[in-house]
């Protein structure tokens, strides 16, 4: 019994400010997460209507889990962009993996059949400035607007005018830049395909 | 009684002196390095960073001070760090609400505040000693002091790495930004001039003090 006193005598203070502590945090929680979420949602949504410029909205469509061999298990969304007349005009998947410094996290836009990239955008990144964080610089971005929605390739030279499956790395950003790439290749391939199991885009492509 | 009116005066007027220059936290002190050398690569993430120093402090000092005569010595770390957690957390959610991009900036810099020194040091040292009212100037006084170290250590790398000032252009064109000075290289480089500096000032005093 005494020592239950003791015990309650020495930290009464500890447990009844975790009380007041948590109760404060969770009325800080309620109040801003859904302000926090609509600030995420809103930013991907720009950047969504950003890469697809005929769309008009988006519209959440699938939540897919990939196996990816660089990561753990991806978990990605997939919205469909719908144009003024309700036609689908694209797609657009969130994706992630490691970067340089840290995680990257990347949003992928597709056209309507999933033939060719339209563009990626970095949702977040912790790269180097001045190095990495140039991935998100219209030099190495403007690389991936047409490109086929396949495997693409990492190149340490060449000429980042020609649009294909070669993309050229930005100097001093190698691991930069080949993360971008491999997100892109570890995501794609198994998003078309689940896609079409699902038949959400048409067999024939 | 007047006499200690007038103590208690000086007290504080030393607290609010103290923080600013004779025990500035990053100059004289050398606490809470980590975000003094990460996020003062420009003037906007430095004063957000401040301010939200600022806001913890106060915080934590105001609940310290509150709570100084129920502090059980072996658990008092315990309840520094409970209370600052919460106050950092609470300043975490409110950016990522209201500066979702500054939020994005500081990255996992807010966070850290956590286990910023000078915050458990000033619980520590002035909070769990003293009143209310000393504990409340002696946040400011050090927050300001912190505040203000950010402030000159990222106006200059923001000067230098990109010739502009609170994102407005400043230098003139024929300037070549030094992009070292984004980077951990001109942190390290300009805090440690910057402390030379101090040095230099603070060894001369004396002497002509004496003179």
């Amino acid at each position: 019994m005494s020592k239950i006193k003791l015990f309650i005598r020495q930290s009464w203070l500890l447990i009844v400010s975790s009380f007041f502590f948590g109760l404060l945090l969770a009325i800080a929680d309620a109040a801003w997460t859904p302000r926090i979420r609509h600030n995420k949602s809103e930013k991907l949504n720009t950047l969504m209507s950003a890469l697809l410029a005929d769309a008009e909205g988006f519209q959440l469509a699938a939540h897919l889990r990939i196996d990816s061999p660089y990561a753990k298990t991806i978990e990605t969304d997939i919205y469909k962009a719908i144009a003024d007349a309700g036609q689908t005009v694209g797609w657009a998947f969130n994706a992630s993996g490691f970067g340089f410094a840290d995680k990257i996290e990347i949003v992928v836009a597709v056209d309507k059949d999933f033939t060719k990239i339209t563009g990626f955008d970095v949702l977040s990144s912790n790269e180097t400035p001045g190095f990495g964080d140039r991935i998100k610089s219209p030099y190495y971005r403007n690389q991936f607007a047409g490109v086929p929605a396949d495997l693409l390739r990492l190149k340490r030279t060449g000429d980042p005018q020609t649009i294909d499956s070669d993309i050229i790395a930005i100097t001093g950003a190698t691991i930069s830049s080949q993360a971008v790439v491999s997100i892109i290749n570890s995501t794609l391939p198994s998003v078309k395909t689940q896609m079409r199991q699902k038949e959400l885009i048409d067999n024939e492509n | 009684m007047k006499t200690n009116a007038q103590t208690s005066v000086s007290i504080c007027k030393q607290t609010l002196l103290a923080g600013l220059w004779r025990e500035n936290p990053v100059f004289r002190l050398l606490l809470g390095m980590c975000p003094t050398l990460a996020v003062t690569a420009a003037v906007k993430p430095a004063l957000t960073m401040g301010l939200c120093v600022i806001f913890v402090l106060l915080c934590s000092n105001i609940v310290v001070s509150l709570m100084r005569h129920l502090l059980k010595p072996h658990l008092r770390i315990l309840m520094f760090t409970l209370t600052i957690a919460t106050f950092v957390t609470i300043a975490d959610l409110f950016l990522q609400a209201y500066f979702p991009t500054m939020s994005e900036t500081l990255g996992p810099y807010v966070p850290l505040i956590i286990v910023n020194c000078i915050i458990i040091c000033r619980a520590e040292a002035c909070a769990s000693k003293n009143g209310l009212a000393v504990s409340i100037i002696d946040a400011l006084s050090m927050g300001a002091g912190f505040t203000l170290a950010l402030c000159i250590l990222a106006s200059i790398r923001e000067i230098l790495s990109t010739g502009a000032l609170w994102e407005i252009k400043i230098m003139p064109d024929i300037f070549t930004p030094w992009t070292a000075m984004r980077m951990p290289v001109g942190a390290f480089i300009t805090l440690g001039l910057l402390l030379a500096l101090v040095n230099a000032i603070t060894v001369r005093k004396p002497k002509s003090a004496a003179q």
